[in-house]
C-alpha cells in the first residue's frame, strides 16, 4: 500500500482509540466506548462524546482469561475485560454493549457482576443497548424507546441538553461518511484495487473518527486508490463469524489471494444505507441499526441474501468458525451446497479471527488460494 | 439404572407416554394442530387453546435417553454442521432432518401446525428456522430483550413483586409479543381464549408449585434425603409440561404427599446417605445412571437440580390482575436466573445453604452457549460460600465425547479430597 495523509490517518484512527486507553485521562473521559458498532454513533456523538469501539487483537489477556469462560467471548470482548480489569477503561465516559449478541450480553452482566463482587474497585457506567433484530411486529418501537433512551442517557452524563439539530447533523455527517465508505467499496468490486487487509481499516476507521473528518479522509483515499492498478489475483470473500481485524486477510493475501468482501460491520457491511429521517431521526437511527447491524442476532435471510450477492464476484470463500461460535456454522451446509453448485472452491477455518490463524488454518487457506488460482488460470488461461 | 422408588416416579412416566401416544393419534387420525415449542414459552396459551404442545428440551432427552443421540447428531455432522454448536436445541431437528439415522422415540414426532420458540440465545433463531423449513410449517418467535436492571436475590420478588422484577419495558415488550401469539393460537383453533380463563389456570399454576414448593421443603428439611434428584426430576419435568391442569395438580399433590409419607416414616432414598450433592446443570439425560453412581462407595447422594427448585421461584404469581403481565413476567429472564450473574449464582447458593449440600458439581456443557457462560461465577459463589465444587465437562444429549468411567472417577477423587465427612 502506497500511504498517503489520508490512509496514515485512518489507518491510525481504526485502532489508536482502543489501542491507547487508559493512557491519557483526560481524552477518555471524552470517550463512549461501544463493544460492537450496533450502537448508533450518531447518538454518541450528539450527546457530545467521541466514539470507539472495542477491537480484537492477537496480544494476550491474561486477566481476563483468568475470569472469563473459554470458548465463549471473541478476542474484541477479551481485549475489553481486559482493559476493565486493569483500570484502562476507568476514565472513559460510558461502556455501551448492544444486545446484538449473546457474547456482548453476557459481557454487559460480567462486567456489572465484577464491580458487585468487588472485583473491579468502579468502572464508569455499563450501559446495555437493548437493540432487538427479529422480525417481530413489536421490535422497531422497541427498538426506537432504546435508542431514546440510551440518548437520554448519555446525555445526562455529558450535562447537555438534547437537540434534535444536533442529532440531525450527527446523521448527515454519518451519511456522508456512509457515503464515501460506499465509494471505497466499490473499488474491491469486480477488478479490486486495493487488498482486503488495507481496505478493512480505512472502512473501519467510520465508527472511530470524528464523522465531520471521516468522509473527506474516505474520499482522498478513493481518489488515490482508484488510480493503483486492478490487482490480478484470486477473489476472496470472507463469510461466517464476522470479523474485526486484518488477520485473516493478511494470510490469504499472503497466500495469493485479495479478500474482496467479508461479514464484518468494519469492512463490507460498514455503511449499508444511509439513515433517512422522514419524521422522528430517533425512530430513523432505530430502523438503519436494526436494519444493517450485523452480528450473531442478525436475521438468517439477509445474511443469506448478502452471500448469495457477494458471491458472484469470489472466486473462493473462507467460512470462518471460531471455537466461541455457536451461530454462523448453522449456515454452513447450505453456504456449501450454494458453492458447491456454483463450483466455487472454499475452506472453513476453525481460529480466532481476531488472533494470528493457527497453522492448520494457514495450510487452508493456501490449499485454497492454490485451488482458486488453478480455477482462474483454467477460466481466463 | 437405579430402582425407582416412587410410585409418582412410574406414574408420570406412563402419563407421558400416554399422552404422546394421544397426541399422535389426535393429530395424525383427526388432523388436529400441535405445536413444537421450546421449553420456556407459555404453555399454558397452547393447552387452554386445545393446541397440544411439545417441548424441544422434553424431546430431546427422550432421544437421549434412548441412546439414539449420537446416530442423529453424526448425521448431522455428516451433512456438515460443526461439531461446536448446541446440541440439546437441535437433537430434535437432527431427528427430523435424518429420520433414517436413528429411531426417534415413540414413532417420532408428526408434523406440528406451529413452532414456536423465544429466542433466548443467538442460536435459536437459526435452529427453529431450519426446523421449520424441514417441517414446512409455520415459525413464531418470541424475542428476548437483554435485563439492565438485575436485582440479585431474585426470587424474594418474583412471587408478589413481580412487577418490580422485570422493567416496565421489557415487560410490556413480552406481554405485547405473548398477546400477538395468542391472536395467531386463536386463528389456528378457531376459537377465542377467555382471560379469564388464563387468570384460573395461572392461579392452578400457583397452587401446583405451592405444592412442589412443600415437597422441596419437605426434602431440604428431613435428615436424610426422601427422594433421588432422578426421581424429583421425572416428576417435575412430566407436570410441568402441562402445569395447571388437573392432572397435574394431582400428580404433584401424589408426588408431595409420596415424600410426606416417607419423610414421615423416616425411610431415605439412600439410608447410608453420608454427603448431600447438588447438581447445577441440565439433566444428563444420556447418563442417568450416573447420578446414583456414588451412593454406594461414598454415601454420597444428588439431593437438589434446579428442576424442582425453579418452579417455584420461577413461576409463582401472585396478584393475577393482568394475566398477560404475569405470565411475560415468569417468561421474560427465565435464562438469566438460571445461568447469568448475578442470579443464578446468588440463587445457587441459598439454595446450597437450605439443602445443606456438602459438595457441587457443576456441569460444564462447553457447546451450550448460555449454560457454558455463568458457570465460573456460579462456581466461584459456591466455593467463597464454602461448598467444595467440582466443574465436569459433557453434553446433556450427547454421548459421543462423554466418558462415564473418567466422569465417574472425577467425581470420586473430588468426593474424597474435597467433600468427604
Amino acid at each position: 500500500m502506497r500511504n498517503t495523509a489520508a490512509t496514515d490517518e485512518l489507518n491510525a484512527g481504526f485502532r489508536q482509540g482502543f489501542d491507547s486507553m487508559g493512557r491519557d485521562s483526560g481524552q477518555d473521559r471524552a470517550i463512549v466506548l461501544t463493544s460492537w458498532p450496533s450502537v448508533p454513533v450518531e447518538i454518541i456523538r450528539a450527546a457530545g462524546f467521541e466514539s470507539v469501539t472495542a477491537l480484537g487483537g492477537p496480544r494476550g489477556t491474561p486477566a481476563a482469561d483468568a475470569m472469563l469462560e473459554s470458548d465463549i467471548f471473541p478476542s474484541r470482548l477479551r481485549h475489553l475485560v481486559e482493559k476493565a480489569l486493569t483500570g484502562k477503561l476507568d476514565g472513559v465516559a460510558a461502556i455501551v454493549l448492544p444486545r446484538t449478541s449473546d457474547s456482548d450480553y453476557k459481557c454487559f452482566l460480567y462486567l456489572r457482576e465484577f464491580v458487585r463482587r468487588g472485583v473491579i474497585g468502579s468502572l464508569p457506567p455499563v450501559l446495555l443497548f437493548d437493540l432487538l433484530q427479529s422480525a417481530n411486529a413489536r421490535v422497531a418501537d422497541y427498538d426506537a424507546e432504546r435508542v431514546s433512551d440510551l440518548f437520554d442517557k448519555l446525555l445526562a452524563l455529558s450535562g447537555r441538553r438534547a437537540s434534535p439539530e444536533g442529532l440531525q447533523q450527527e446523521i448527515a455527517s454519518a451519511n456522508d461518511g456512509r457515503a464515501a465508505a460506499r465509494r471505497l467499496l466499490g473499488l474491491r468490486v469486480g477488478e479490486p484495487r486495493i487488498k482486503g487487509s488495507e481496505a478493512l481499516p480505512l472502512l473501519g476507521a467510520f465508527w472511530q473518527v470524528p464523522a465531520k473528518r471521516y468522509a473527506p479522509l474516505a474520499e482522498a483515499a478513493t481518489v488515490e486508490i482508484a488510480g493503483w492498478p486492478s490487482l490480478e489475483n484470486p477473489r476472496v470473500l470472507l463469510a461466517g463469524a464476522p470479523v474485526d481485524s486484518v488477520n485473516v486477510h493478511a494470510a490469504v493475501e499472503a497466500a495469493g489471494g485479495v479478500v474482496v468482501a467479508e461479514v464484518s460491520p468494519f469492512g463490507s457491511g460498514v455503511a449499508g444505507d444511509d439513515v433517512v429521517v422522514n419524521g422522528n431521526p430517533v425512530t430513523a437511527l432505530a430502523d438503519k441499526y436494526r436494519r444493517d447491524s450485523i452480528d450473531a442476532r442478525t436475521p438468517v435471510k439477509k445474511l443469506r441474501q448478502w452471500f448469495e450477492d457477494s458471491v458472484e464476484s469470489a472466486d473462493a470463500v473462507l467460512l470462518s468458525q471460531p471455537p466461541y461460535d455457536g451461530v454462523f456454522g448453522w449456515d454452513y451446509p447450505a453456504l456449501c451446497e450454494l458453492l458447491n453448485r456454483r463450483s466455487i472452491p472454499h475452506a472453513v477455518i476453525e481460529g480466532d479471527p481476531g488472533s494470528e490463524p493457527t497453522d492448520a488454518d494457514h495450510d487452508r487457506i493456501v490449499t485454497l488460494i492454490g485451488e482458486a488460482a488453478e480455477k482462474k488460470a483454467a477460466r481466463y488461461g | 439404572m437405579a430402582d425407582k422408588q416412587l410410585e409418582s416416579t412410574i406414574a408420570a412416566a406412563a402419563f407421558q407416554k400416554q399422552w404422546f401416544a394421544d397426541l399422535r393419534r389426535r393429530v395424525f387420525d383427526e388432523q388436529q394442530a400441535y405445536a413444537l415449542v421450546q421449553a420456556d414459552v407459555p404453555f399454558e396459551l397452547f393447552d387452554l387453546l386445545d393446541i397440544p404442545a411439545v417441548s424441544n428440551q422434553w424431546w430431546s432427552s427422550l432421544i437421549a435417553a434412548k441412546r439414539q443421540a449420537p446416530a442423529f447428531l453424526d448425521a448431522m455432522n455428516a451433512d456438515g454442521w460443526p461439531d461446536q454448536l448446541c446440541r440439546y436445541c437441535s437433537l430434535g431437528f437432527a431427528a427430523t432432518r435424518y429420520p433414517g439415522a436413528g429411531e426417534a422415540p415413540w414413532g417420532g414426532l408428526p408434523r406440528p401446525r406451529l413452532l414456536c420458540s423465544r429466542l433466548t440465545c443467538d442460536c435459536i433463531h437459526r435452529v427453529f428456522s431450519l426446523w421449520a423449513e424441514a417441517f414446512d410449517t409455520e415459525l413464531f418467535e418470541i424475542d428476548h430483550p437483554g435485563a439492565s436492571e438485575l436485582p440479585p436475590r431474585w426470587w424474594e420478588l418474583s412471587r408478589h413483586r413481580w412487577r418490580d422484577l422485570v422493567e416496565p419495558h421489557r415487560l410490556a415488550f413480552v406481554a405485547a409479543t405473548l398477546a400477538d401469539l395468542l391472536e395467531r393460537l386463536e386463528a389456528i383453533a378457531g376459537r377465542r381464549l377467555d382471560m379469564g380463563a388464563l387468570g384460573e389456570r395461572l392461579e392452578q399454576v400457583n397452587r401446583q408449585e405451592e405444592i412442589f414448593d412443600s415437597a422441596r421443603k419437605l426434602i431440604a428439611a428431613a435428615p436424610k434425603t426422601p427422594v433421588r434428584m432422578t426421581e424429583q426430576i421425572a416428576n417435575v419435568m412430566a407436570t410441568q409440561w402441562v402445569r395447571g391442569t388437573d392432572w397435574a395438580l394431582d400428580h404433584a399433590q401424589s408426588f408431595h404427599d409420596e415424600i410426606s409419607r416417607r419423610v414421615d416414616e423416616g425411610i431415605a432414598a439412600v439410608p447410608d446417605e453420608r454427603a448431600r450433592l447438588m447438581w447445577v446443570g441440565a439433566g444428563l439425560w444420556h447418563d442417568t445412571d450416573f447420578f446414583a453412581a456414588f451412593e454406594a462407595s461414598h454415601g454420597a447422594v444428588f439431593v437438589w437440580s434446579m428442576y424442582l427448585a425453579f418452579g417455584p421461584d420461577g413461576y409463582i404469581r401472585y396478584g393475577i390482575d393482568d394475566p398477560m403481565a404475569a405470565l411475560a413476567s415468569r417468561t421474560a429472564s427465565f435464562n438469566e436466573y438460571l445461568h447469568n450473574p448475578p442470579w443464578a449464582p446468588e440463587w445457587i447458593v441459598e439454595q446450597a445453604r437450605e439443602h445443606r449440600i456438602d459438595g457441587a458439581v457443576v456441569l460444564h456443557p462447553k457447546n451450550m452457549k448460555p449454560s457454558a457462560s455463568g458457570r465460573l461465577f456460579i462456581e466461584r459463589a459456591l466455593e467463597e460460600a464454602g461448598i467444595p465444587t467440582l466443574s465436569i465437562e459433557g453434553d446433556v444429549v450427547d454421548a459421543r465425547a462423554w466418558n462415564p468411567a473418567a466422569a465417574r472417577a472425577m467425581v470420586r477423587i473430588f468426593l474424597d479430597e474435597r467433600v468427604a465427612r
